[in-house]
């Protein structure tokens, strides 16, 4: 009884964080296109959200990973991937609260090992794992995307270079709705398959699934509509903070950002890399503003990401390290989860206020 | 090892696939916009058998486009 209680806040949690990372990452996903005037906002975040949707479906690859191959899922208990998910969502409220751009994909995983090093020590990591496949594509990822992007944009200005603007402009924003969707459909279905893969480890820890196991229709689906959810309502506010946010780009940067960005994600997701995709997208988008002219990039974001990334995983490690540490002092039972729960959620509301007595918040922390 | 070996190689044939398609894919869409631009001054000037040809090239340069990303996908879904 008492595990399941665990397991239902482990779920619920998850599902949560699944919706914030959607509620955040709308900006990334959709700026560029509402940026160039491809899309109108309201058309560019409904398609989003539907292929943040569909995407979830596409692959499991990456869930396999976060399920399977970063710690070790026969020492994992669901107060462990519970304390990790509350180490990545404080860290992520911590980071929105600041400003700071951060990944909630680096928050989770980092979340999710400290708290298990915490319960059972290092043995609970899988060392290859958390290097091969998480720590080096986090590393390469953004860096990949800047490369094609920006080799992308200088091919295309040497093909249509000397053409009409008002045509090529034309047509590439034909050409970003095409690829607006393809980044929304690759930022759905590596997101949401973190979400699955957590929710997938704590089931195998509590015996409810057999090890190796691949995530359920169930929660294959629920991370699906938590994530297309939280996409769709990120939107509305984002609105009103485009005109500060976005980088200003042609057309054709926009195509290009965006289809380096779907090719690295999509291709990562096929052997099962867990990125953070807005490192990858703010890569490709500085990849092809960088082609055009240096300066043209706001390289102080550039240096916020590089810290932000550094301190992610250390920082949601020791949160959840100490998450876990909180909820042990009340037993191996229920209460402990509870506890923290409500007390993470006090911390919610009390950042909340706080951002909104300051003005309306610039989203930070994403995917 | 053999796990950082198969994670390395792993690792590459996301650099290339990723550098192949989303500079390929870019590239050969750029094709398809030129073919239209050519086509619209072409037209213009009335050298309807160059328009032709232009048109032919952009529809043909949208194709692989089109043909591209699906083909990505489904590659991407067959593991």
């Amino acid at each position: 009884m008492s595990s399941d209680i665990i397991l239902f806040i482990v779920v619920g949690t998850a599902l949560a964080f699944d919706f914030t990372n959607g509620f955040h990452d709308t900006a990334n996903v959709v700026a560029t296109s509402i940026s160039t005037g491809a899309a109108r906002p309201q058309v560019a975040i409904g398609m989003a959200s539907l292929l943040n949707f569909a995407g979830a479906f596409i692959s499991i690859s990456v869930a396999a990973t976060v399920a399977n191959d970063v710690v070790n899922a026969d020492v994992i208990t669901p107060t462990i991937v519970f304390a990790g998910l509350i180490g990545a969502i404080a860290w992520n409220l911590i980071t929105w609260s600041f400003g700071l751009p951060s990944s909630s994909s680096h928050a989770l995983i980092g979340g999710v090992v400290g708290s298990a090093v915490a319960a059972v020590g290092f043995d609970a990591v899988i060392a290859e794992g958390l290097v091969g496949k998480v720590l080096l594509p986090a590393v390469i990822a953004p860096v990949l995307a800047f490369g094609v992007a920006g080799l992308s944009i200088a091919l295309v200005y040497r093909v249509v270079g000397k053409q009409r603007p008002g045509t090529v402009t034309r047509g590439f924003k034909y050409g970003q709705v095409a690829s607006g969707g393809l980044l929304a459909l690759a930022h759905g279905t590596n997101d949401a398959q973190k979400t699955m893969g957590i929710i997938t480890l704590a089931l195998i820890a509590n015996g409810s699934l057999g090890a190796d196991a691949d995530p359920p229709f169930w929660v294959i689906a629920s991370s699906a509509a938590a994530i297309a959810l939280g996409t769709y309502s990120g939107g509305w506010r984002i609105i009103k903070t485009t005109g500060t946010r976005i980088i200003k780009m042609d057309a054709a940067q926009g195509f290009s950002s965006q289809g380096a960005g779907s090719a690295v994600i999509l291709a990562s997701t096929h052997f099962g890399f867990p990125l953070s995709t807005t490192h990858v997208i703010n890569g490709g988008i500085m990849g092809a503003g960088a082609a055009k002219r240096v300066s043209a990039v706001r390289w102080g974001v550039a240096g916020n990401i590089v810290t932000a990334w550094l301190l992610t995983l250390p920082a949601a490690a020791a949160i959840g390290a100490l998450a876990y540490g909180l909820t042990r002092i009340f037993g191996t039972g229920a209460l402990g989860p509870v506890l923290v729960t409500l007390a993470s959620l006090s911390l919610i509301v009390a950042v909340f206020a706080r951002r909104a007595e300051r003005g309306a918040p610039v989203p930070a922390s994403s995917g | 090892m053999t796990a950082t070996i198969v994670e390395g190689r792993e690792l590459l044939e996301t650099v290339v696939a990723s550098a192949v398609a989303g500079v390929g894919v870019t590239f050969v869409f750029s094709i398809a916009i030129w073919g239209v631009a050519r086509f619209a001054d072409l037209s213009r000037s009335e050298r309807p058998l160059a328009a032709g040809a232009a048109a032919l090239v952009a529809g043909l340069a949208l194709l692989a486009t089109v043909a591209a990303v699906v083909v990505g996908i489904l590659a991407m879904t067959s593991k």
